[in-house]
C-alpha cells in the first residue's frame, strides 16, 4: 500500500512538471492554436495525423497564419466517439481553437458536429468522414456551414469504379465491401451503377472488421463465377480476402477503391497477383502543383503518399489555414468557414499546395483578392453541403507505389454520372 | 475561465451518465453476484430505443415516432430490460460462466445488428435526427449543456437513492444472501433465480437509462458507440470504485473517466507524435493492469462495500451513530 | 452447400483445439477465461519469431513442405512455440488467478481475464506492431477436390485439419490410457473426491494450463497459416470458441472437440440464409439455440 502510494506521488510530481513545462513552451509571443482529433493511435491514422502537422510545418514555415505561428494540438479519438468528443470539447472550451480537424470515422465526427463544433461556432474540416448522413445534416441546416469535408462523396468513387468496369468489358463483377458506413455506401452505389450499365452482380458481400476467417464470404463471392471483383475494403481484410479469393482461384480482373492504394497490401498480395487491378481515387490537378505535393511529401517523409486518406488530410488543413489567413486575425469560426468559399474559388488566383503556394496566397488575401486552392486531391470546391466534388483518376499497383493509368476530368465524371440516372 | 467551466460541465454530464450505468451494473455483479459481460448491449438498447421512438422521422427506416421525450427514454429503458429478461431467463439457472458468456455474446450480436439491419437503425451510419427536448427554448450552448447536467444530475442521485432503498429492502437482503451462499438461500425456500433475474432486469434497465442519456446528450448514436470498449470501461470503474458500495461506484466512473480523458489529454500533448502510435495501447495496458492490481491488492475497491445491517436489534440511534 | 460445410469443418479444427483447453481451464478453476483466446496469439506470435530465427539460422528450413506454404522453419516453431504458450499460461496463472484465485473471488477470476485479455492484446499489438503479418506471402492456389460437388481446398488447410486431428487423438489416448489421463479426469469429475486419492491439485492445475496454451498455440499457428496474424486475432476467436464450450457442454473434452466443428459448420452453412454481414453474430445464436434446446450443452452435466 505505501508503495502504491510513493507510485502515486512519483506519477503525481511527473504529471505537474510536465504541466509547468506545457505552460512554459505556451508561453511565446503569438501563437494561435488549432485543434485536431484524429486516431493516431491506429496504424492507418498516424500518417493521416502526421501529414497535418506537416501542412502546419509548411505554413508556419511561410510565416504562419495572420503573423502568428500555428500550434496544432493533436488529440487521440482511439475511434471511440465518447473519447473523440471528449477530446473535441476539451480543445474548443480549453484551448479556444476556433478551427477543429477532423475525426476520420463518421461515427466520431458527427457526435463531435451535433455536440461541440456547431453549438460553439467552431469550423470543421474533416478529411475522412465520407457518411452520406454528413449531407443531409447539412441540408437540414444543422451544420450551420461550419461543416467541411475534403473527402470526395462515395457517388463519385462508385461511379469512376463503374466507368472502368465497363471500359474493362466486364460483364459480371462480384462486389466485396467493408461492412460500415463508407463501404455499405459504396456498395449499395456501385450496385445500382452496375446494373444501369448492363452490368451483372453475381455477388454483394459485406466483409466485417476482425472476423475469424473471410473464407465463407470469398466462397460466396466465387459462386456466380463473375469476371471480374470490385473491392471497397481496407488494407488487413482487403489482404485476407484477396489472398483467399485468389487461392480459390478467383479472377486476377479486380477493381479497388482508393482505399486499398497501400504498399502493405500490395507487398502481402503479392505485385504478380495485381497486374489487371485497378483502381479508383479522387485526382490530383493537371498541373505542377500536384508532382510537387508529391516530390515535397516523398522528400519529407521518405516515402510517397500511398495511404489512405493523406492527400485529403494534407488539403483539409491547408484549405483550413487559408481560410483562417483570409479571415483574418481573431476571426470567429464562422467567420472562418465563410473564408473557405474564397480560397476555393476558380475565378481567383491559382496558388500551388505548399509553403510558397500559401506565401503568395497572402499576398493575394492582403490585396483584397481571392484564390484558387490547386490541392492534392484536385482542385478542390465545396458545394453548399460542405461536399467537394473532385475529378478522378486511375490507378495500377507498381513497385513504387501506386503509378497512374488515367486521368478523368469533373466534366466527364459528371456526365457520367448523369447518364446513369 | 468560462471555458474550463463549459468543459468541465459537459465532462461532469459524460460522467454522470456513465455513472448510472455503473450503479446499474452495481446491482448486477456488487450485490448479485451476476456477471455481465456485455453492459454494452443494454446501454445500446436504451440508447437506440430512445432514438427511434423520440427521433424525427429519417428515410430509410424505422423510427421517428417523434414520442414525448421520458416515454421515450422509458421506452428505451423498457428494451434494454426486455433484452436482460430473455438472456436471464436462458441462463440464470446455471452456473454463473453461461451468464458470462451469453451476455458478451448478446453484446456482439447486438453491435452486429444495429450495423446491418438499415431498415431498423441506420445501420453503420448510426441514428440522427433527434431533436434534444427543449432545445427550442435552451438552445444548444453552454445554458443547454448545463441545464442537462441537472437533469442528469437528477436521474442520477433518484437512481443512487432508489439503489439504496432497494439493497436495504428484504430484496436487497436475499441478494446478498444468495450472492454469499446460494444453497442455503434456497434451502429457506427462496426462489433464487428469480430473485438473480429481477435483479439482472433492474440493472439492465438502469443501464439502459444511462444509454438513453447518452444518445440524448449527443443527438445520434451508430455502432461505434457501442463497442465491447465500453463494456471494458465501465466495469473499470465498478472494480475500481468497490463494487457492493454505490458511492464507490459513481466515485469510480468519475475517477476512471477523469483518467481516461486526462492521460489522453497528456500523451497527446507531451508524447512526441512518432509515440502517438502507441498511446492507445499503452492507455489500454495502463488500464489493464489497474484493474488486474486492484483485483489482487485492493478487491474491495477504493470504497469497500459496507455491509449493511438493515434489521437490528439495537436502538437506531446506535446504528447511525456508526 | 458442400463447399460450406467442408469450410467449416477445416475452420472447425481449429475452434476445437482453443475450445479443449478453455472447457477444460473453466470446468477445473470454476471461470469464464476471456483471455484463453489470447494464447491463441501469443502462439501465432511466438512461432512467427522462431520461425524468422530458424530460417536465420539455418536456410534451407526455409523450403516449403510439399504443396503446403509451411515451411520446415515453422513447423519446427509450432512445437517450440506450443511450449513457451504453455509456460505463459502458467506464468498468467501464477502472477494474476492464483493470487485471485487465493483471495476467494472465484467470481472476479473472470473480470482478472477480461483485464489479462486486455493486457496480452495491447502488449502484442506494441511488440509486433498492429499490422497483419503473414507466415509465407506466396499464394497457395487451392486444388480441386471434385469437380461435382465442386469442391475446392487449400493444402495448407488439410495439412492444419489433419494436423488437428492428430493432436487431438494423442490427447485422446493421453486421457484414456495414462495415469495422468486418469488423475485429470479424477479431477475434472469431483476434485475434493481426487484430492483425497492423492492426486495434487496445484500439479493438476499447471499441467492443464500446459496444455491447454500448447492447444491453444497450434490452433493459433493454424489460424495464421491459412488466414493471417494479427494482434486481435484472439479477440476475434473469442466467441465462437466459447460458443463451442457451450455447445460441448463446459467440461466436457470431447464435447469442446465435437463443438468446435458444430460450430464452425454452423457459421458456414448460416451464410447460405443470412447476409454475410450477420457473420460475427452466429455463435451467439448457436449459443442460443443450445441454451433452449440442451442448456448443458451436449455432454455437459448439470451442476450450478
Amino acid at each position: 500500500m505505501k508503495k502504491q502510494a510513493k507510485h502515486a506521488a512519483l506519477a503525481l510530481g511527473l504529471v505537474t512538471g510536465l504541466a509547468t513545462y506545457g505552460s512554459a513552451a505556451m508561453a511565446q509571443d503569438c501563437t494561435t492554436k488549432v485543434g485536431a482529433v484524429l486516431p493516431t493511435s491506429v496504424d492507418w491514422g498516424k500518417p493521416i495525423a502526421a501529414t497535418a502537422q506537416y501542412v502546419v510545418d509548411l505554413v508556419n514555415e511561410a510565416g504562419g497564419v495572420g503573423g502568428c505561428k500555428i500550434e496544432m494540438v493533436l488529440r487521440d479519438s482511439q475511434v471511440d466517439p465518447k473519447v473523440g468528443v471528449d477530446a473535441a470539447k476539451a480543445l474548443v472550451d480549453l484551448d479556444g481553437v476556433q478551427v477543429l480537424l477532423g475525426a476520420v470515422s463518421s461515427g466520431v465526427s458527427m457526435p463531435i458536429l451535433t455536440s461541440v463544433t456547431v453549438p460553439a461556432g467552431v469550423m470543421q474540416m474533416s478529411c475522412c468522414s465520407s457518411s452520406t448522413a454528413f449531407t443531409g445534416l447539412a441540408k437540414e441546416g444543422k451544420a450551420k456551414g461550419l461543416w467541411f469535408r475534403t473527402f470526395a462523396t462515395s457517388g463519385v468513387q462508385a461511379a469512376v469504379g463503374a466507368m472502368v468496369t465497363r471500359d474493362q468489358g466486364y460483364k459480371s463483377v462480384a462486389i466485396m465491401y467493408k461492412n460500415d458506413d463508407w463501404g455499405q455506401d459504396i456498395g449499395k452505389l456501385i450496385a445500382s451503377d452496375f446494373e444501369a450499365l448492363g452490368i451483372k452482380v453475381t455477388a454483394s458481400v459485406a466483409l466485417n472488421d476482425g472476423q475469424a476467417s473471410y473464407r465463407a464470404e470469398v466462397t460466396e463471392a466465387l459462386k456466380g463465377q463473375p469476371e471480374a471483383l470490385y473491392m471497397a475494403l481496407y488494407p488487413k481484410e482487403g489482404t485476407a480476402a484477396v489472398r483467399e479469393w485468389l487461392s480459390l482461384g478467383g479472377s486476377q480482373n479486380m477493381i479497388v477503391a482508393n482505399s486499398l492504394k497501400s504498399d502493405e497490401f500490395r507487398d502481402n498480395v503479392g505485385l504478380q497477383y495485381l497486374g489487371k487491378a485497378i483502381g479508383t481515387d479522387t485526382a490530383s490537378p493537371r498541373s505542377n502543383s500536384a508532382s510537387a505535393f508529391v516530390d515535397q511529401y516523398t522528400a519529407h517523409f521518405g516515402k510517397a503518399p500511398s495511404g489512405p486518406g493523406l492527400a485529403n488530410s494534407y488539403d483539409a488543413t491547408m484549405i483550413a489555414l487559408l481560410a483562417m489567413e483570409a479571415a483574418g486575425k481573431g476571426a470567429d469560426g464562422a467567420k472562418i468557414a465563410s473564408m473557405v468559399s474564397k480560397v476555393t474559388d476558380s475565378a481567383g488566383t491559382p496558388i500551388t499546395a505548399d509553403a510558397a503556394g500559401f506565401k503568395k496566397a497572402k499576398e493575394v488575401l492582403a490585396g483584397g483578392g481571392s484564390v484558387y486552392y490547386q490541392g492534392a486531391t484536385g482542385n478542390v470546391r465545396f458545394d453548399a453541403n460542405g461536399d467537394v466534388s473532385a475529378p478522378a483518376v486511375t490507378w495500377g499497383f507498381s513497385d513504387a507505389g501506386a503509378k497512374e493509368l488515367s486521368f478523368i476530368s469533373l466534366t466527364d465524371v459528371d456526365a457520367f454520372i448523369a447518364s446513369l440516372k | 475561465m468560462i471555458g474550463l467551466i463549459s468543459y468541465l460541465v459537459f465532462f461532469s454530464t459524460v460522467a454522470a451518465i456513465l455513472s448510472i450505468a455503473v450503479l446499474g451494473l452495481n446491482l448486477q455483479w456488487g450485490n448479485s453476484g451476476l456477471f455481465n459481460g456485455g453492459v454494452v448491449a443494454f446501454f445500446g438498447a436504451g440508447a437506440y430505443g430512445t432514438l427511434i421512438l423520440g427521433g424525427t422521422s429519417q428515410a430509410g427506416h424505422l423510427g421517428g415516432y417523434e414520442l414525448f421525450y421520458p416515454l421515450a427514454l422509458l421506452g428505451g429503458m423498457a428494451a434494454a430490460g426486455l433484452m436482460a429478461w430473455i438472456v436471464g431467463l436462458l441462463t440464470i439457472r446455471l452456473r454463473h460462466d453461461y451468464l458470462a458468456i451469453s451476455t458478451f455474446g448478446v453484446a456482439v450480436a447486438f453491435e452486429n445488428l444495429m450495423r446491418n439491419a438499415e431498415g431498423l437503425a441506420g445501420g453503420a451510419q448510426g441514428l440522427r435526427g433527434f431533436e434534444r427536448p427543449l432545445h427550442a427554448w435552451l438552445g444548444d450552448g453552454f445554458i443547454y449543456n448545463a441545464c442537462f447536467l441537472v437533469f442528469v444530475l437528477v436521474l442520477l442521485i433518484a437512481t443512487y437513492k432508489f439503489l439504496e432503498v432497494l439493497i436495504r429492502s428484504p430484496f436487497g437482503r436475499l441478494l446478498r444472501a444468495i450472492r454469499e451462499d446460494e444453497t442455503a438461500a434456497r434451502s429457506l425456500g427462496k426462489d433464487s433465480a428469480r430473485i438473480r433475474l429481477t435483479s439482472l432486469i433492474i440493472g439492465s434497465v438502469i443501464i439502459g437509462l444511462s444509454g438513453g442519456l447518452y444518445a440524448t446528450f449527443y443527438a445520434f448514436i451508430s455502432p461505434q458507440d457501442v463497442l465491447p470498449i465500453l463494456t471494458f470501461q465501465i466495469w473499470a470503474m465498478l472494480i475500481v470504485g468497490g463494487a457492493g458500495n454505490n458511492r464507490g461506484a459513481v466515485a469510480g466512473a468519475f475517477l476512471i473517466w477523469a483518467a481516461w480523458t486526462a492521460s489522453g489529454w497528456g500523451l497527446s500533448r507531451f508524447a512526441p507524435l512518432e509515440m502517438q502510435l502507441y498511446t492507445g495501447s499503452i492507455q489500454f495496458i495502463l488500464i489493464g493492469l489497474v484493474i488486474v492490481g486492484m483485483l489482487l491488492w485492493r478487491p474491495q475497491g477504493l470504497f469497500p462495500e459496507k455491509l449493511v445491517v438493515s434489521q437490528s436489534g439495537r436502538p437506531k440511534s446506535e446504528i447511525n451513530r456508526e | 452447400m458442400i463447399q460450406h460445410l467442408v469450410d467449416g469443418i477445416l475452420v472447425g479444427s481449429i475452434l476445437s483445439l482453443g475450445a479443449i483447453g478453455l472447457t477444460m481451464a473453466m470446468h477445473m478453476l470454476r471461470f469464464a477465461n476471456f483471455s484463453h483466446a489470447e494464447l491463441l496469439s501469443i502462439g501465432a506470435y511466438c512461432a512467427l519469431v522462431f520461425d524468422g530465427v530458424f530460417k536465420a539460422i539455418y536456410a534451407p528450413l526455409a523450403a516449403a513442405i510439399g504443396p503446403l506454404s509451411l515451411t520446415w522453419a515453422l513447423a519446427l516453431a509450432i512445437v517450440i512455440s506450443m511450449g513457451i504458450t504453455g509456460g505463459s499460461a502458467i506464468l498468467i496463472d501464477r502472477l494474476v488467478f492464483r493470487r485471485v484465485r487465493a483471495k476467494g473471488g472465484e467470481l472476479s477470476m473472470v473480470f482478472a481475464s477480461f483485464g489479462v485479455a486486455m493486457i496480452i492484446r495491447n502488449v502484442l499489438g506494441l511488440m509486433f506492431g498492429l499490422q497483419v503479418q503473414l507466415y509465407s506471402k506466396d499464394i497457395v492456389f487451392a486444388v480441386v477436390l471434385s469437380q461435382d460437388p465442386f469442391l475446392l481446398v487449400k493444402p495448407d488447410q488439410i495439412f492444419s485439419l489433419v494436423a488437428a486431428l492428430i493432436i487431438m487423438f494423442v490427447f485422446h489416448l493421453v486421457l484414456s490410457r495414462t495415469t495422468f489421463g486418469y488423475s485429470l479426469r479424477a479431477v475434472a469429475e469431483n476434485p475434493e473426491l481426487a484430492q483425497v486419492s492423492g492426486i495434487s491439485l496445484i500439479r493438476m492445475i499447471t499441467l492443464i494450463w500446459i496444455i491447454g496454451g500448447g492447444l491453444a498455440a497450434a490452433a493459433g499457428v493454424f489460424y495464421g497459416l491459412t488466414n493471417q496474424v494479427n494482434p486481435v486475432l484472439g479477440r476475434d476467436l473469442l466467441l465462437p470458441i466459447f460458443a463451442a464450450t457451450i455447445v460441448g457442454g463446459i467440461g466436457s473434452i470431447y464435447g469442446a472437440a465435437l463443438g468446435g466443428f458444430l460450430v464452425g459448420i454452423a457459421s458456414n452453412l448460416a451464410l447460405l440464409i443470412l447476409p454475410s454481414g450477420y457473420s460475427p453474430a452466429m455463435p451467439f445464436l448457436i449459443i442460443i439455440v443450445v441454451l433452449i434446446l440442451r442448456p448443458t450443452g451436449l455432454f455437459g452435466e448439470e451442476r450450478h
